[in-house]
């Protein structure tokens, strides 16, 4: 759609004649507005759930806490993957008491309930009482998620069992995760993740995530270093563009600038690791062509699957699911992941890349996480009711376009569009 | 009586590590830096996991993990107004105790402490659990081999960040 005449919402603001596209701060800071989004958008899109590595043998489990739910994620013994609610159906204890691991079988601790990985009750812990097909119908399986499905290793639930599928919700955003997943033959595996709370919307999160235009007056400090780090490299512009794919999920796509374990070496990492870069270079260009290769390697792409999701392809692959905890407050969870048997040393320098970029420990995310929450106390304050995402917006702006992304936030207001759609249905 | 060397050791130590967190309290951080010796590193592991004692930043996912010189960049980054989210600098009190010597060679100590520390700035968190102390002998005090930082949380909820040096 694109935006050819006013427009006001509870939402938004719009008046192409005059470049201005606002959004009200009712949407991060009014909690009525914030019960309204979770039964209008939050339990009917699609949420990141995890990465098939972490369950990647049988009777693997873990256990995500996302949204209002505390969630139960096994392969069974058949290898297919499972998302339960994790509470027990006999009178509802939490079954699961470990974060992860492998197990066989699920005892509730309060009256001896077992289930199996599938989800099937294995034993009730009592001779007599039931009849003997009391389970035939299986109406005390482990009660699941509605929808479960994956793209490229990674899975999404969606707590609506209408919704349309995964593959369908993502669109044009899939054939971008699909490329995440051509990193190595061997698929991906989780390193380690982050988790950390913020005093902020989650939304807000979304928006940093893939926001250009912070970059210098917030990361100022940041870049100091990384010019330190990036001495002896030819300089480079930072090139790139926004581009708005399906369902409110945009990208932004840039030229690499910094070090990366599979495309560009920092005289820092030392000789060793310069040959093995140069050489998953040449061998991500024999096995997937000039033009993927330098997409896949060359350039940082850092997308927001919407509502909450965020799926960084830059130091290094990074996703984040951002629950919200309430209109003012989230969870950040934060994955890092790269190709799974990585030589030891790329490993080494993929985890100094991130380490001093990215996470609640880094050069950069503190002064993040300090922007929203310094936005957060501006929201709740009141009296002042839009906040501007006009930047580079045109009469009959087509969503689906790239730009220059540092002279526009057309990724922003396709955000925004779909928040606006969703929440204005009745 | 003999005064026992073991308790000279975790005297010796408990004084320079006393003084170690009085430097990093009244936002001395230069002068902090310069307690690390030329090849060592500051480390906080990822919360949660099983044996943060023994895991290295080569291969997992840490928080932090410092070698000298990005720890030298860290504290010239804290130095910067541009800093924000120590801009302005937040006020912070290390508080040490239980120290316990694992190791006492010629040239090197190895001691671990209890650790709580309180950052206030809007609000006040606390970050708490081991510390592990690599410390280099040197013309009767210390150099810092490894600081190692182990917190007894599952998460960074409700400390949301890890801002200060710890």
């Amino acid at each position: 759609m694109g935006w050819d005449r006013p427009y006001e919402s509870r939402f938004l603001s719009v008046d192409p004649a005059a470049q201005r596209f606002r959004v009200n701060r009712r949407c991060f800071a009014d909690a009525t507005v914030f019960e309204e989004e979770k039964r209008k958008i939050l339990y009917r899109s699609w949420l990141y759930l995890c990465h098939e590595s972490e369950v990647a043998n049988r009777n693997d489990f873990l256990v995500r806490e996302i949204l209002d739910k505390e969630l139960l994620v096994t392969r069974d013994a058949a290898g297919e993957v499972n998302v339960f609610y994790n509470t027990c159906t006999h009178r509802g204890a939490l079954l699961c008491r470990s974060k992860a691991g492998n197990r066989k079988a699920f005892g509730c601790p309060y009256h001896g309930w077992t289930f199996s990985a599938a989800g099937r009750v294995l034993t009730r812990n009592a001779d007599t009482g039931y009849r003997a097909d009391a389970d035939a119908d299986g109406a005390y399986s482990l009660k699941r998620v509605p929808r479960l499905e994956k793209r490229a290793g990674f899975y999404f639930i969606n707590f609506d069992a209408e919704a349309v599928s995964l593959d369908e919700f993502l669109g044009d955003a899939g054939e971008r995760i699909d490329i995440l997943d051509e990193h190595s033959t061997g698929g991906l595996e989780v390193i380690g993740y982050h988790e950390y709370s913020i005093s902020g919307n989650y939304k807000m999160m979304c928006e940093n995530s893939y926001d250009g235009y912070h970059l210098m007056p917030t990361h100022g400090s940041y870049f100091t270093y990384q010019k330190a780090m990036l001495e002896g490299l030819p300089q480079r512009a930072l090139g790139g563009f926004a581009l708005s794919l399906t369902n409110g999920h945009a990208t932004v796509e840039t030229d690499i600038v910094s070090g990366r374990p599979i495309a560009q070496w920092l005289p820092v990492w030392g000789a060793a690791a310069h040959d093995l870069i140069e050489a998953k270079k040449l061998e991500l260009i024999e096995r997937l062509g000039e033009k993927r290769a330098h997409q896949l390697g060359q350039t940082n792409r850092l997308m927001v699957i919407f509502p909450n999701t965020v799926m960084n392809d830059q130091q290094s692959i990074q996703i984040r699911s951002v629950l919200p905890v309430g209109h003012d407050k989230m969870i950040t969870r934060a994955w890092l992941l790269g190709p799974r048997n990585e030589d030891p040393e790329l490993r080494r320098v993929r985890l100094e890349g991130a380490l001093s970029f990215l996470g609640p420990g880094g050069f950069a995310t503190p002064d993040d996480i300090e922007m929203l929450e310094l936005c957060q106390r501006g929201y709740n304050m009141g009296g002042v009711e839009w906040n501007d995402i006009s930047k580079g917006f045109e009469a009959g702006e087509e969503t689906a376009r790239g730009t220059s992304f540092w002279n526009n936030e057309l990724h922003l207001r396709a955000y925004w569009t779909q928040y606006d759609k969703m929440m204005s249905a009745s | 009586m003999e005064f026992p060397a073991a308790l000279l050791t975790r005297l010796q130590v408990e004084d320079f590590i006393y003084r170690e967190a009085a430097l990093l309290d009244s936002w001395n951080i230069e002068a902090w830096l310069a307690l690390f010796a030329e090849d060592s590193a500051y480390e906080v592991t990822p919360p949660g996991v099983e044996d943060p004692d023994r895991i290295s930043r080569q291969s997992a996912y840490f928080l932090i993990g410092d070698d000298r010189k990005r720890l030298g960049h860290r504290v010239a980054r804290l130095g910067q107004p541009d800093a924000h989210v120590e801009s302005p600098r937040s006020k912070v009190r290390h508080v040490y105790s239980n120290v316990i010597i694992a190791e006492d060679d010629a040239d090197e100590v190895r001691a671990y402490a209890n650790f709580i520390t309180f950052r206030t700035k809007r609000g006040t968190i606390e970050y708490f659990g081991r510390i592990r102390f690599v410390l280099a002998r040197l013309d009767g005090s210390f150099l810092i081999r490894n600081k190692r930082v182990m917190m007894d949380i599952d998460a960074l909820v409700p400390q949301g960040k890890v801002s200060i040096l710890l």
